[in-house]
C-alpha cells in the first residue's frame, strides 16, 4: 500500500470583493496522486497550477481565504483530514516533513541553528539535551555542512542561501520523517548548489527509506531526481506515470508543450511555442480547462476528458491521449 | 466571476453605488457606524439654527450654572448660555477647522510627495531626514507653541495643524510613487515620451492617491482634537465662541464642585465626533488597502 | 566594539540634528504675530523703552549674529530667564524634568504593561471577538482627549466617590515631603520608609497615571497588534507551524519576533506621549515641567518657551538613542547592518 494516497482533493479559495458578493477560485478540483516508500515523486506545472496548495492542503496549512472542502489523504492508512489539530500538529514535522523555498527568511531569526536543531527533536520526541545536541551535529555534517559543531551556534542571518537549505533540509530530517515534502526546494540558489542539493535530499531519501515529493516547475529537476511525474494544470492533474514514460511518450498536449518549451529543444527551433494565459480559476470553463491554448482541440473537448490509462501506470486526461502516444513532439 | 448573492444583471447596474455602499457596510461595520456618526454630526452642523432651541452665545442672566432640565436641556454654563445649542453649534467649528486643515494637507502634501517620490536623489533624502527630524517634537506642543507664537486666530489654528499634518501625505502618496516608479506602465509611458508631468498627473496621481485617501478621516479626527486641546488651553479660539474645546475650558473648574454638565456634554460631544472620524478612517484604510485584511 | 562604532556613527547625525533643533527654537519667537518686547514693555512703554530692551535682550543685531549668539548661549547652559518665575529657565527646567519623568514613566509603563501582551493576544486570533472588542477600546483611546478625561476621572473619583484626593499637586497638602532623593516623592518616601507620605504621593499618582496609561496603551494595542500579526504571517511562523512546533513555542517565536519593532514603536511614541503629559499635569496641577511648559506657552514666557521645547526635543533624542543602542545590543542580525 502506498504510504501517502491522496483522493479528489479540493480546495478553494473564497473572498469577497467590493461589491460584496462571493468569489469562488476553484485553486484544487479533484487532485489524486499516491507515493510509496522508497520513491521520489514530482509534482510540476506552471505558477498557479496549484502544486504548492496541494502540499499546504495534505499538510494542514492552508490558512483563509483557503479552504480544503473535500477529498481524503490516507497517510499509512489513516485519513489526515480526519485528525483532531492537535495530533495532526504533533505529526508534522515528525512523519512528515516540509522543506520550503525561502530557507533564509523561514528559520526562526532570533534563534541559533543548533537551538532550532535541538528544539524541533525535543518538542516531538523524549530526548536528553546531549542526544539531542551529538544528533544534531551529526545531521549537520550529514547534509554536508563543514564544521558542524562551530555551526551550531550561528545565527540564520550569518549563512548564505545553500548553508540555510541545508540547514532546513537538517531540521526537517533530524525526526526521521516517513515524507518529506520539498517545495520549490532550490529556487534562488546558484546552479552548483541546486544540484548539491538535490544530489542530497535524494540519496537521504533512499538511504532513509523515505518517500519524497518534490514540487518544481523544472523539468530537467524531475527528470533527473525523480521516479514518477504528476504534471498539474490549473488545480487538476493532467497526466501522471513513470518519469520515463511521460517524458518519452507525453500524452497529454499540455506536457507535450511543457516538454517542447524546454531551452534545449528551444534551440534546436523544432518547439512550437506555446502559451496564453491560465483559465481563470473563478470561472473554469466547462469541459476540457486546457481546452483554450490547445492546438489539437475540437469540439469534443467542450466535454469533460477522463483518465485515459495509455500504459500501465500512465494516464493521461485527454480524450485525444491514445492518439498522441506515438506522435513525436 | 461566481457571484452568490446577486447575479449580475440590467436591473442592478442601475444602482452600482448603492449596492457597493451595502457592500462596504456589511465588510466593515466600524466604517459604516463611523460614516453614520460623522453624517450626522454634518447634518447638526448644517442645521444647527433650526435645531437649537436658544442662540448659542445668548446668556440668560437668571440661569446661570441651570442643572439640566426642560428649558434648557443640558443646562447652562457660568454665563448662562444655553449647553445644548452651545454643543451643537460646535459641530460647525469641528468642521470649519478639521476641512480646510486636511485640504490644506493634501494640497502641500501630495504634490510634493508625487514629486520628491519620482525625482528621488538629494532633495528627497534631505526632506526625509527633515521630518524624521520633526518627530523629536511632540506635535501637541508644536501646534500650541507655534500657534501661539502666530497670534491665536482660527486661520492660524488651520494653517499650523494643515502644515503639520503635511508630511503624512508626502509619506504615503511618495512610497505609492516609490512603488510605482519602475514598474512597466511608467516606463512605458515614460519610453512612449510623455512629459514628466504628464506621467506625474495622468499615470501616478491617481494610483498614488488611494493611499492618501484613505488617511484623510483619521488626520480630520486629529485636526478636531487637536484645535479643540488648543482652544482648552486658550491658545486658539477664545471664550465665549461655541466650540468644545473652549466649553470645556469653561467648565473645567466646575468638574470639582459638582456642576459636572458644563463640560461633560462638549466632551462628550467632542469624543464621539472624533470616534466617527477614526471609526471611519480605520475602515476607509482596510477597504483601500488590500494588503491590511487577511 | 559592534556599540562603540554605532554610537560613532550616531553622533555624526546628531549633531546637525542638535542644531536644526536649536535653530527651530530659535526661529519659533521669531515667526510674527507676538512681538515678545512689546509684551515686555507693555503697552504704555515708550519707544526710548523699546529700544532698550530690544538692545538688552539683543534684537537689534542682525539675524544670525543673533542666531549665533543664542547658540553659545544655549551650549553654556543660558537659557535666558523666565518672567514669570525670575528664574533662569535652566534651573526650572532642572527642578521640574524628574517631576514630570516620574508621571511618565509610570503611565507609560503601565500602558506598556496592558498593551503588549493585549496586542500580542489579539494578533494570535485576528477578527475574533476579543480582537473586535480591543479594537473598539483602542479607537476609544485615541478619540478622548486627555485634559477632558483628566477631568472626568476627577469628578467621578474624587467629586462623586471621594476615593481620590483634590487634583492639586502631587501629595497631600498636610503631609511633609520626604527629602529629595531622585525627585519622585512615591520612591523617596518609600526609600526613606515615609508610609504616610508614600501613601499619599501613591493615592495623588493614581488618577494621572491611569490616565495616561488609557491614552498610550490604545497605540500600543494597535501597532503590537499589527507588528505581530505580520510575523504570524511571515516565512518563519510558517515554517515553525509546517514543523509542528506546539502553539506556546509559536506564540513565543511571534513574541521575541516583535519585540524590537514593538520596543522602537514605544520609544517613538514617549515622544508624543510628553505632550498627553503637559496636558495631564495641567489638569491635575502636578507643578512638573509639563505645567511648567504650557503656562509658559499661554502666557508668552519666551525664554521658557524656548527652553522647554528645546528640552523636550532633547529628550526625544535621548530617548531614540537608549532605545537604537539597546536594540544593536539584544539584535542578533544588527551587527550585519552597522
Amino acid at each position: 500500500m502506498a504510504l501517502l494516497s491522496v483522493e479528489d482533493l479540493e480546495t478553494h479559495f473564497v473572498s469577497r470583493n467590493l461589491d460584496n458578493e462571493v468569489l469562488v477560485a476553484h485553486a484544487l478540483n479533484g487532485v489524486s496522486f499516491a507515493v510509496d516508500r522508497g520513491q521520489v515523486l514530482g509534482l510540476v506545472g506552471e505558477t498557479g497550477a496549484g502544486k504548492s496548495l496541494t502540499a499546504q492542503s495534505v499538510m494542514g496549512l492552508l490558512r483563509p481565504p483557503a479552504l480544503r472542502v473535500g477529498g481524503k489523504a490516507l497517510f499509512d492508512g489513516t485519513d489526515l483530514f480526519e485528525l483532531p489539530t492537535d495530533t495532526m500538529n504533533a505529526m508534522r514535522g515528525r512523519d512528515i516533513a516540509l522543506v520550503v523555498q525561502n530557507p533564509r527568511t523561514s528559520l526562526d531569526p532570533l534563534t541559533r541553528i543548533g537551538d532550532q536543531l535541538v528544539r524541533i527533536q525535543r518538542v516531538h520526541r523524549e530526548i536528553s539535551l546531549a542526544d539531542a545536541r551529538k544528533r544534531a551535529i551529526a545531521m549537520l555534517d550529514a547534509v554536508g555542512i563543514p564544521e558542524p559543531k562551530r555551526r551550531m551556534r550561528a545565527w540564520p542571518h550569518e549563512l548564505s542561501g545553500g548553508m540555510a537549505q541545508r540547514v532546513l533540509i537538517a531540521m526537517a530530517l533530524i525526526n526521521d520523517p516517513k515524507l518529506l515534502i520539498a517545495d520549490e526546494p532550490t529556487t534562488g540558489l546558484d546552479v552548483t548548489v541546486q544540484a548539491q542539493i538535490l544530489d542530497l535530499l535524494r540519496d537521504l531519501v533512499i538511504d532513509r527509506d523515505m518517500a519524497a515529493i518534490i514540487i518544481t516547475h523544472d523539468l530537467g529537476v524531475v527528470a533527473h531526481y525523480c521516479d514518477r511525474v504528476v504534471v498539474m494544470f490549473a488545480g487538476g492533474i493532467v497526466e501522471a506515470g513513470p518519469v520515463g514514460a511521460v517524458f518519452g511518450q507525453p500524452c497529454h498536449p499540455y506536457t507535450r508543450a511543457l516538454l517542447a518549451a524546454t531551452p534545449e529543444r528551444l534551440a534546436l527551433g523544432s518547439g512550437r511555442r506555446f502559451g496564453g494565459p491560465p483559465p481563470d480559476l473563478y470561472n473554469l470553463p466547462k469541459g476540457c480547462h486546457y481546452r483554450d491554448r490547445c492546438g489539437h482541440a475540437t469540439e469534443l473537448c467542450e466535454q469533460t476528458p477522463s483518465f485515459v490509462t495509455v500504459a500501465s501506470d500512465h494516464d493521461a486526461r485527454c480524450h485525444y491521449a491514445a492518439s498522441l502516444k506515438d506522435q513525436p513532439l | 466571476m461566481t457571484t452568490i448573492d446577486l447575479p449580475a444583471g440590467r436591473s442592478e447596474r442601475r444602482w452600482p453605488t448603492l449596492n457597493r455602499l451595502v457592500g462596504v457596510g456589511r465588510r466593515s461595520p466600524t466604517a459604516t457606524v463611523g460614516f453614520v456618526i460623522v453624517v450626522a454630526f454634518a447634518l447638526m452642523a448644517i442645521f444647527a439654527q433650526y435645531i437649537t432651541p436658544h442662540d448659542p452665545v445668548e446668556a440668560y442672566p437668571r440661569n446661570i450654572l441651570n442643572p439640566p432640565d426642560a428649558e434648557f436641556w443640558l443646562g447652562t454654563d457660568g454665563n448662562g448660555m444655553d449647553i445644548f445649542s452651545r454643543v451643537i453649534y460646535g459641530a460647525r467649528y469641528a468642521f470649519a477647522i478639521a476641512v480646510p486643515a486636511v485640504l490644506l494637507s493634501i494640497v502641500i502634501g501630495v504634490p510634493i510627495g508625487l514629486w520628491t517620490g519620482y525625482r528621488g536623489g538629494l532633495f528627497d533624502e534631505g526632506l526625509m531626514r527633515f521630518f524624521d527630524a520633526l518627530r523629536v517634537f511632540p506635535s501637541i506642543i508644536l501646534a500650541l507653541a507655534v500657534v501661539a507664537a502666530a497670534g491665536p486666530s482660527v486661520i492660524n489654528v488651520v494653517i499650523v495643524i494643515g502644515l503639520l499634518d503635511s508630511p503624512i501625505f508626502v509619506r504615503v502618496v511618495r512610497a505609492e510613487v516609490l512603488a510605482l516608479r519602475s514598474s512597466t506602465m511608467v516606463e512605458a509611458a515614460r519610453a512612449a515620451g510623455n512629459p514628466t508631468w504628464r506621467i506625474l498627473l495622468v499615470h501616478l496621481l491617481p494610483n498614488a492617491i488611494q493611499g492618501a485617501m484613505a488617511q484623510t478621516a483619521v488626520r480630520a479626527a486629529w485636526a478636531v482634537r487637536i484645535s479643540a486641546t488648543l482652544a482648552f488651553l486658550g491658545v486658539g479660539i477664545q471664550v465665549p465662541t461655541p466650540e468644545w474645546g473652549v466649553m470645556i475650558r469653561q467648565g473645567a473648574e466646575y468638574m470639582v464642585t459638582g456642576q459636572w454638565w458644563v463640560a461633560l456634554f462638549p466632551g462628550i460631544a467632542l469624543v464621539v465626533m472624533v470616534l466617527g472620524l477614526n471609526m471611519l478612517g480605520d475602515g476607509l484604510q482596510d477597504l483601500l488597502n488590500p494588503r491590511r485584511k487577511g | 566594539m559592534k556599540v562603540r562604532r554605532f554610537l560613532l556613527r550616531r553622533l555624526i547625525f546628531i549633531v546637525p540634528l542638535l542644531l536644526g533643533i536649536v535653530f527651530f527654537t530659535f526661529m519659533l519667537v521669531r515667526i510674527g504675530g507676538q512681538d515678545p518686547v512689546e509684551m515686555l514693555a507693555g503697552p504704555t512703554a515708550t519707544q526710548a523703552h523699546i529700544d532698550l530692551i530690544e538692545r538688552e535682550l539683543g534684537l537689534d543685531q542682525p539675524l544670525l549674529s543673533q542666531f549665533l549668539i543664542y547658540i553659545g548661549n544655549v551650549f553654556t547652559g543660558n537659557l535666558g530667564d523666565s518672567w514669570i518665575s525670575s528664574q533662569p529657565v535652566l534651573d526650572d527646567i532642572l527642578r521640574r524634568a524628574p517631576i514630570t519623568l516620574e508621571l511618565l514613566f509610570w503611565g507609560v509603563g503601565l500602558g506598556a504593561l496592558i498593551g503588549i501582551p493585549v496586542g500580542l493576544r489579539v494578533a494570535g486570533r485576528p477578527d475574533s471577538w476579543f480582537d473586535q472588542c480591543a479594537r473598539v477600546v483602542s479607537l476609544f483611546g485615541f478619540s478622548i482627549p486627555t485634559y477632558w478625561l483628566g477631568l472626568v476621572m476627577l469628578f467621578v473619583f474624587f467629586y462623586l466617590l471621594g476615593w481620590a484626593p483634590p487634583g492639586i499637586g502631587r501629595i497631600g497638602l498636610v503631609v511633609i515631603p520626604p527629602e529629595t532623593i531622585t525627585g519622585s516623592y512615591l520612591i523617596d518616601s518609600l526609600l526613606t520608609g515615609d508610609w504616610e507620605a508614600a501613601h499619599s504621593a501613591f493615592s495623588h499618582l493614581v488618577l494621572p497615571v491611569t490616565c495616561i496609561a488609557i491614552i498610550s496603551a490604545a497605540p500600543i494595542i494597535k501597532h503590537t497588534r499589527a507588528i505581530a500579526l505580520e510575523v504570524y504571517r511571515g516565512d518563519a511562523v510558517r515554517f515553525a507551524r509546517a514543523s509542528g512546533l506546539p502553539r506556546r513555542i509559536v506564540r513565543r517565536i511571534v513574541m521575541r519576533n516583535s519585540t524590537v519593532p514593538v520596543m522602537t514603536f514605544v520609544g517613538t511614541e514617549i515622544t508624543g506621549l510628553v505632550g498627553t503629559t503637559s496636558l495631564i499635569e495641567f489638569v491635575f496641577a502636578w507643578g512638573g515641567l509639563g505645567q511648567y511648559g504650557l503656562n509658559a506657552i499661554i502666557s508668552g514666557d519666551f525664554a521658557a518657551v524656548q527652553g522647554y521645547v528645546l528640552f523636550l526635543a532633547l529628550f526625544s533624542v535621548i530617548v531614540f538613542l537608549i532605545i537604537d543602542l539597546t536594540v544593536v545590543i539584544i539584535e542578533p542580525r544588527s551587527s550585519e547592518a552597522t
